[in-house]
């Protein structure tokens, strides 16, 4: 837009530049063809003036002539009166003529001539009225004279008609000459408008474009303008500016709602906005006010206004200094409400400390279990036995039959309290992952187990694992339980096998995987010969407390498979069962991998 | 005469847990002389006093009021008059945090009171004819939790 107005004005002042050098040469033409008017026309004047010159002198020679023969027939002086002034006038004429002829020296060489005849003629005149003294016109001398007289009148009549022939000739040659510059002249002119019209018309044609765009443009302004007013409504944000040279603010309509007054109802001055800023944070705002001055960008600035009816807004305000096209600088800033925000953050607060209360009753719930619960617990258990050792000879066959039931009570609850115990930890806060040897964890796992391992010929095989980032201790856990639990859930019929396999695969390519966090999994699957389950309660053995089978027959306590699951969900991993009764079970683990 | 008896010393608030361990030595007829403290100020009122025998083995039980088993660790670790003396925990729970904090303040074993009483004659007669010497030397986290 702006690339194509920056053309069209180049456009235009190439238009402005072409016109005025049409207009130029326009006035130059015409300045050139009135100067040949005035010339030809003066040229005409000139031509009819020296006719009338040499008109004049001839009818000089006229009188002259006349009064001589007056005076030859009266004999009476006045008639010679014309004849004497004749040479005086002729030669004012002549002057005359030396004057207009003085640039055609064709005309200056005949009037030469002419005024030669002339003198001759005016001689003439004299020897003709001198040879008569007598009055005798029939005196031969006379006679001749007098005709001498005659020819050199005629041949001077002669002279002057081929003078003004000349002249005339001369004058129609120049008129000829003109009149066809003349003719080319308005053409010239006449082409030269049309392409100065066509220019003005492309010119106006331009700009009207241009004014065109110009108005869409705006009307795109305006409904910009427009949607920023709606949007900083709804988001509850406000901006402003600040052409920090001359000090001059302008508020947003919105900015003025955020701080609970009607739009543009005051004048926009740092002054008049400090009076609703909590008078808490006038000095640290003040203070954030003056770095603005002197930064470029700021970090977001938080305070608290106070509307004219009590209510306390939280607002957070960011800025940003640009340069203008007048080389000042102007602060840009929007100003946000984030009164809902600060209100939902604290009683997120308030929800984290209660939470961390509530861990804090769980932790020593913790202790409670761990310690106070498992001394009685302990110290029963020693009497009981002390009393088998040492006094069983003394009881009864029902009184040693009550000590045995007592001692499987106290048993169970043990576990009870061991595996609440290993629950409780498992959902602990402080979970460090860290790159560990899952070879090593394993065989922890299965050292932990020796006992139960080499008391039921347990075989168990596994891959190689590479290094994963695992919390050590739960997945060392997690072996203990499923391995603990493919030992105690095995088939009568045969020593367990369990084999372990790892692989990595990709989460789109299996249907396990939920929601996958990372392209990447490690799938590790545990498989054993055992009692199995069926597929129908594939989910609920990872229920707490939920057990598929009497706690005669099988002494679990429904929590070790729901503690696995717990440490899988630590580590944004699943696990799922699949059994088939007395064939085996099969449990998949899949752990993400960063 | 006194240098034939091991002399072992027991420091614990629960008496029960007192009469379980002395008469599990008197049961093991080993040479072995017992004493028994209530809690963990009278055990360092004790080794701290002129007349004490310093035992060669001693059990601390973590949980005990006035002054815990861990205190009374850190102050005879402290000491190097006591630095002959073995220090066997003796306590309830085998929470992994105790078991760290007196790995690092340098017990020498950790036991957790069995539940049975043969276990109990089993673990003292292991514990008081470990070759300290040896066991120290090789000591790591792993086998600072006695299994049985």
């Amino acid at each position: 837009m702006i690339k194509t107005l920056s053309n069209n004005i180049s456009f235009l002042r190439a238009m402005l530049y072409i016109s005025a050098l049409v207009i130029l040469v326009v006035g130059a033409l015409t300045y050139r063809s009135v100067t040949e008017v005035t010339k030809s026309s003066e040229m005409i004047t000139h031509t009819y003036k020296v006719n009338v010159e040499l008109e004049q002198i001839l009818s000089y020679l006229k009188d002259a002539e006349t009064g001589q023969r007056g005076y030859i027939i009266t004999n009476d002086s006045v008639f010679l009166e014309p004849y004497l002034s004749a040479r005086n006038r002729i030669n004012n004429s002549f002057a005359e003529l030396k004057v207009l002829t003085k640039n055609t020296p064709q005309l200056k060489s005949k009037l030469i001539d002419v005024n030669t005849l002339i003198n001759k003629r005016l001689i003439a005149f004299k020897t003709s009225y001198r040879s008569l003294p007598k009055k005798d016109i029939e005196d031969p001398n006379f006679k001749s004279n007098f005709r001498n007289g005659k020819t050199l009148m005629d041949s001077i009549r002669d002279q002057i008609k081929g003078v003004i022939k000349l002249q005339n000739n001369l004058l129609n040659k120049r008129s000829d000459e003109y009149r066809s510059d003349l003719m080319a002249t308005p053409l010239l002119l006449f082409s030269l408008l049309l392409c100065s019209l066509i220019l003005i018309y492309l010119a106006y044609n331009s700009i009207y474009k241009n004014i065109k765009r110009l108005k869409i443009a705006n009307e795109e302004l305006e409904i910009f303008k427009e949607s920023t007013n709606q949007s900083e409504i709804v988001s509850k944000h406000g901006s402003w500016t600040w052409d920090q040279n001359n000090d001059v603010f302008t508020f947003s309509d919105n900015l003025y709602r955020l701080l609970g007054e009607q739009p543009q109802s005051f004048e926009p001055t740092i002054q008049n906005f400090m009076q609703y800023v909590h008078p808490e944070d006038v000095e640290q705002l003040s203070q954030q006010v003056e770095n603005m001055k002197k930064n470029v960008e700021l970090p977001y600035i938080y305070y608290r206004v106070v509307h004219k009816n009590g209510n306390i807004k939280h607002l957070k305000a960011y800025g940003k200094s640009i340069i203008n096209d007048e080389e000042e600088t102007v602060l840009l800033g929007t100003t946000a409400d984030i009164t809902d925000e600060i209100i939902s953050f604290r009683a997120l607060e308030e929800r984290n400390l209660e939470l961390e209360r509530n861990n804090q009753e769980l932790s020593s719930f913790n202790y409670v279990a761990s310690h106070d619960l498992q001394e009685p617990l302990r110290k029963i258990q020693t009497f009981l036995s002390r009393l088998e050792d040492e006094e069983a000879e003394k009881l009864s066959d029902r009184g040693t039959r009550y000590i045995d039931r007592i001692q499987n009570a106290a048993t169970r609850m043990r576990l009870l309290i061991d595996d609440l115990l290993q629950f409780s930890r498992s959902n602990k806060a402080d979970k460090v992952f860290e790159e560990s040897n899952i070879n090593l964890l394993l065989e922890a796992a299965k050292q932990d187990l020796a006992e139960v391992i080499s008391a039921e010929d347990a075989v168990i095989t596994s891959d190689a694992f590479p290094s994963m980032t695992v919390i050590p201790f739960q997945i060392q856990q997690l072996f203990v339980n499923l391995l603990g639990n493919a030992i105690k859930y095995k088939s009568e019929k045969r020593s367990p096998v369990i084999n372990i396999t790892h692989q990595v695969i990709e989460a789109d390519n299996d249907p396990q995987i939920t929601k996958p966090t990372k392209p990447f999994y490690h799938k590790i699957t545990f498989t054993d010969n055992g009692i199995g389950f069926d597929n129908e309660y594939a989910d609920q053995i990872f229920v707490l407390f939920s057990r598929l089978h009497n706690k005669d027959e099988y002494s679990g306590t429904g929590i070790g498979l729901s503690i696995c699951k717990k440490i899988i969900e630590n580590h944004k991993g699943h696990i799922i069962a699949k059994g088939k009764p007395s064939i085996g079970a099969t449990f998949i683990i899949y752990l993400p991998i960063d | 005469m006194q240098e034939d008896y091991i002399n072992i010393i027991l420091a614990d608030d629960d008496e029960d847990d007192r009469m379980f361990f002395t008469d599990a030595f008197e049961d093991l007829k080993m040479t072995t002389k017992v004493q028994t403290f209530n809690d963990g100020v009278y055990l360092m009122d004790y080794l701290n006093s002129t007349e004490a025998t310093l035992p060669n083995v001693l059990f601390l039980d973590l949980n005990m009021p006035r002054k815990s088993g861990l205190e009374c660790l850190q102050e005879i670790k402290q000491d190097p008059k006591f630095k002959d003396i073995a220090i066997a925990i003796y306590s309830t729970s085998a929470s992994e945090e105790d078991i760290e904090n007196t790995f690092v303040q340098g017990a020498n074993i950790y036991i957790k009171k069995p539940s049975s009483f043969k276990k109990l004659k089993k673990v003292l007669s292991e514990v008081v004819t470990i070759n300290w010497q040896y066991h120290t030397n090789n000591m790591n986290k792993d086998n600072f939790l006695l299994r049985l």
